[in-house]
C-alpha cells in the first residue's frame, strides 16, 4: 500500500508540473502586451521597457517558463495585473464560497444521483427506469444557467422561499445556508442528473455479473444484492463518475455563481478575463486544476483501499 | 461482364442487412424522436429567412417588451425586437457551433487516441499524460480562457470549444483502440507489411468508429450547452447577431416581467440537447450494445 500510495504521489508532482506547463503557455497565447495594458497608452517608450523587464517579459519564452516553473514550486504565481497584490492570495481569498458552493452542491448530486441511478438500473426497462430517466435526461439538458434564473423565477420571486442572491454579508450561519441553498441546489441536481446517468449504467453492469445470479441462485435477499454485493463492487466505476464529474461541476459552478451574483473563484476568473489580468486567470486557472488533479488523486487512493488488485496494476 | 449467381446472392444478402439495420433503427423510439428532432431543427436554421416573421436585428423602440400578440409570437425584447424571430436566427449560431466542434475535435481526437492506442509504448505514454492533464480543466474553464485570448468571433469560439473537448474524444478513442489492436485483422495487417499509418487509417479507425459517432453526437450537445454558456456570460458571439445563451442573458433584465423571453430560449437549447442525447442513445443501443463499457465514462 506504501508503494502504492507513493506512486500516486509521483503521478500527482508530474500532472502539476503538466497543468502549470498548460497554463503557462495558455495564457501566452493571449494577444496584447500586457505592459501596455498596465501602464496604459500614454505610458513612455522607458517605463514599460523597465516594467517588461521587471516581469521578464523581455526575456526569451523558454526562460520566462523556468521563472515560473521555479517560483511556481516556491507557491509564487505572480501579482495580479491590476491591483498589484500576489494573484495566488487574491485566488485564495475567492477560494471559500466557492469551495462552500462546491461541496454543497456535490452533496446534493451524490445524494439524489445515486439512489436514482441504482433504482433506475434496479428497475430496468419499468416505468420507474425511465421516469428516472426522463428526468435526468432533462438535468443534462437544460443549461445550468437557466435552470438558475427559473429557480430564482419560481422559488424566490413568486413563492419567496430563498433569497435571489446567492451571498450575503449577514453574519451568523442561517442567513449562509438560506442563500446557499438555492445555488447549490441548482447546481446539484444538474450534476446529479449526470451521476444518476452512469450511476445506472454501472449497476446494470455489475447486477449482470455471475456472482449476483449466484447470489440469488442461492436466495440472499434482493435488498441485500443490491445495495450491499451490487453497489460494493459498482463503486469503483460509481467514484470515477464523481471524480470526472466533479471537473465538469466546477465549471458549471461560474455560471452558476454569475446567474447568482455570488462571489468565487468563478466570479474573480471571469472579472479578471475581461479586464485581460492574465496572471490573475493563469492563477485561477492553474487552482481550479489543480483542485481536480488532488481530487483524483484521493480518489485513486481510495480506489487502493476499496480494491487491492489496483495496488498492483 | 455479367454477375455469377454468387455476385447476385452476395449483393441480396447485404441489401438484406440493411433493411434490418433500418429496420432496428425505425424501432428505437429515442432514435427516430432523436432524428426528427434534429431535422426539424435543421430545416428550420436553414430556412431562417423565410420562416422567421420580422428581421431578428430590427429594433422598434416604440413597442419595447410587448407582451405576445398576432404579429409577435412570442413578443418583443427591451430593444422591441422579434423574440421568435430572435430565437429562429439562433438556431444557426447553436447548430453550427454543434457540428464545426464536432467535426474538428472528433477529426483531431481520433487521430490523437488512435496514434497513442496503437503505437504503445513512450508516445502512448506522452500521449496519454497529455490527455490526463488536458482533462483535469474543466473544459468550460478551458474554453473561457480560450475565447479570451482569441477573441469572440464564432471561428474562435469553435476553435475554443473544439480544443477543450479533444481530449475526450480522444481518451474515448484510445480506450476503443486498445480492445481493437489485438484482433487477429490487425495482426494479420501487420503481417503482410502494411505500414501503422495505412493499419490506422484503414483498419483502426473504421473499426472504431461506432463508439466515437455516440460520443461525437453528444459532444455536439455539450458543445451546443458550452456555446450557450459563453454567450450567457457576455463572452460568445456578441449581439446584436442573435444566439439563444445571449437571448437568455438579455431577456435576465426582464424576468420578472416578461419571463417568456429567457424561458423560450431556454427550451430551444434544451430541446437541442436532448434530441442530440436522444440520438446518441438511440446509436449507441442500436449500433452495439457492448460499447457502453467503452463509451460510457466519459460521456
Amino acid at each position: 500500500m506504501l508503494l502504492y500510495v507513493a506512486r500516486c504521489a509521483a503521478q500527482l508532482a508530474v500532472a502539476l508540473v503538466g497543468i502549470v506547463t498548460v497554463a503557462f503557455f495558455l495564457m501566452r497565447a493571449i494577444p496584447g502586451d500586457p505592459a501596455i495594458y498596465m501602464l496604459g497608452d500614454y505610458a513612455t517608450t522607458e517605463s514599460l521597457a523597465t516594467l517588461r523587464a521587471r516581469l521578464g517579459l523581455d526575456l526569451p519564452v523558454w526562460q520566462q517558463y523556468g521563472m515560473f516553473l521555479a517560483s511556481a514550486a516556491r507557491g509564487d504565481l505572480g501579482a495580479s495585473v491590476v491591483t498589484g497584490q500576489s494573484a495566488l492570495a487574491e485566488i485564495w481569498s475567492a477560494v471559500p464560497p466557492s469551495a462552500e458552493l462546491a461541496v454543497a452542491g456535490m452533496s446534493i448530486a451524490i445524494a439524489f444521483g445515486v439512489p436514482l441511478g441504482v433504482i433506475a438500473a434496479v428497475r430496468q426497462g419499468t416505468y420507474v427506469d425511465v421516469a428516472v430517466m426522463a428526468l435526468a435526461l432533462g438535468g443534462i439538458s437544460f443549461p445550468v444557467f437557466w435552470l438558475g434564473l427559473v429557480a430564482i423565477l419560481v422559488l424566490s420571486h413568486d413563492l419567496g422561499l430563498f433569497p435571489a442572491l446567492g451571498a450575503t454579508s449577514e453574519p451568523g450561519l442561517w442567513p449562509a445556508i438560506h442563500h446557499l441553498a438555492l445555488p447549490a441546489l441548482v447546481l446539484g441536481l444538474s450534476v446529479a442528473a449526470y451521476i444518476a446517468r452512469l450511476t445506472r449504467s454501472a449497476m446494470l453492469e455489475v447486477l449482470g455479473q455471475d456472482h449476483i445470479r449466484v447470489a440469488r441462485a442461492m436466495g440472499v435477499p434482493e435488498r441485500r444484492i443490491v445495495w450491499r454485493l451490487a453497489l460494493r463492487n459498482a463503486s469503483i466505476p460509481i467514484l470515477a463518475v464523481i471524480g470526472v464529474t466533479f471537473a465538469w461541476s466546477l465549471g458549471n459552478a461560474i455560471l452558476v455563481e454569475a446567474v447568482f451574483s455570488r462571489p468565487g473563484l468563478g466570479s474573480t476568473i471571469l472579472k479578471a478575463i475581461l479586464a485581460r489580468d492574465y496572471q490573475l486567470v493563469q492563477a485561477g486557472v492553474l487552482v481550479l486544476a489543480a483542485a481536480v488533479v488532488l481530487l483524483n488523486t484521493l480518489l485513486d487512493l481510495v480506489y487502493g483501499a476499496i480494491d487491492p488488485r489496483l495496488r498492483k496494476a | 461482364m455479367s454477375a455469377t449467381v454468387d455476385d447476385i446472392e452476395i449483393r441480396e444478402e447485404a441489401a438484406q442487412r440493411r433493411r434490418a439495420a433500418i429496420r432496428r433503427y425505425a424501432k428505437h423510439p429515442g432514435f427516430v424522436i432523436g432524428a426528427c428532432g434534429i431535422l426539424v431543427l435543421l430545416v428550420v436554421a436553414l430556412l431562417a429567412p423565410w420562416l422567421a416573421p420580422h428581421s431578428p436585428t430590427r429594433t422598434d423602440l416604440m413597442n419595447t417588451l410587448a407582451p405576445p400578440s398576432a404579429s409577435h409570437w412570442l413578443g418583443t425584447d427591451q430593444f422591441g425586437r422579434d423574440v421568435l424571430s430572435r430565437l429562429i436566427y439562433g438556431a444557426q449560431v447553436s447548430l453550427q457551433v454543434g457540428f464545426f466542434v464536432v467535426l474538428i475535435s472528433l477529426s483531431a481526437g481520433t487521430i490523437l487516441g488512435a496514434v497513442a492506442g496503437y503505437a504503445g509504448g513512450w508516445v502512448e505514454r506522452a500521449l496519454v499524460a497529455a490527455i490526463d492533464i488536458l482533462l483535469a480543466f474543466p473544459s468550460f474553464l478551458l474554453a473561457l480562457a480560450l475565447v479570451a485570448a482569441r477573441g469572440n468571433t464564432l471561428d474562435s469560439i469553435i476553435v475554443a470549444v473544439a480544443i477543450a473537448y479533444t481530449p475526450r474524444v480522444a481518451a474515448v478513442m484510445r480506450s476503443v483502440v486498445l480492445t481493437i489492436r489485438p484482433r487477429p485483422f490487425i495482426e494479420a495487417s501487420r503481417a503482410i507489411g502494411l505500414s501503422p499509418w495505412k493499419i490506422i487509417l484503414r483498419h483502426i479507425i473504421p473499426n472504431a468508429l461506432p463508439p466515437v459517432i455516440v460520443v461525437a453526437t453528444v459532444s455536439a450537445a455539450t458543445a451546443i450547452l458550452a456555446e450557450a454558456g459563453l454567450s450567457f456570460l457576455g463572452l460568445g458571439v456578441q449581439p446584436p447577431t442573435p444566439t439563444w445563451g445571449n437571448v437568455i442573458a438579455e431577456g435576465q433584465t426582464s424576468i420578472t416581467t416578461n419571463p417568456l423571453i429567457s424561458l423560450s430560449a431556454g427550451l430551444c437549447i434544451a430541446f437541442t440537447v436532448i434530441v442530440l442525447n436522444l440520438l446518441g442513445d438511440g446509436l449507441r443501443d442500436t449500433l452495439d450494445p457492448q460499447m457502453r463499457r467503452n463509451t460510457g465514462k466519459l460521456l
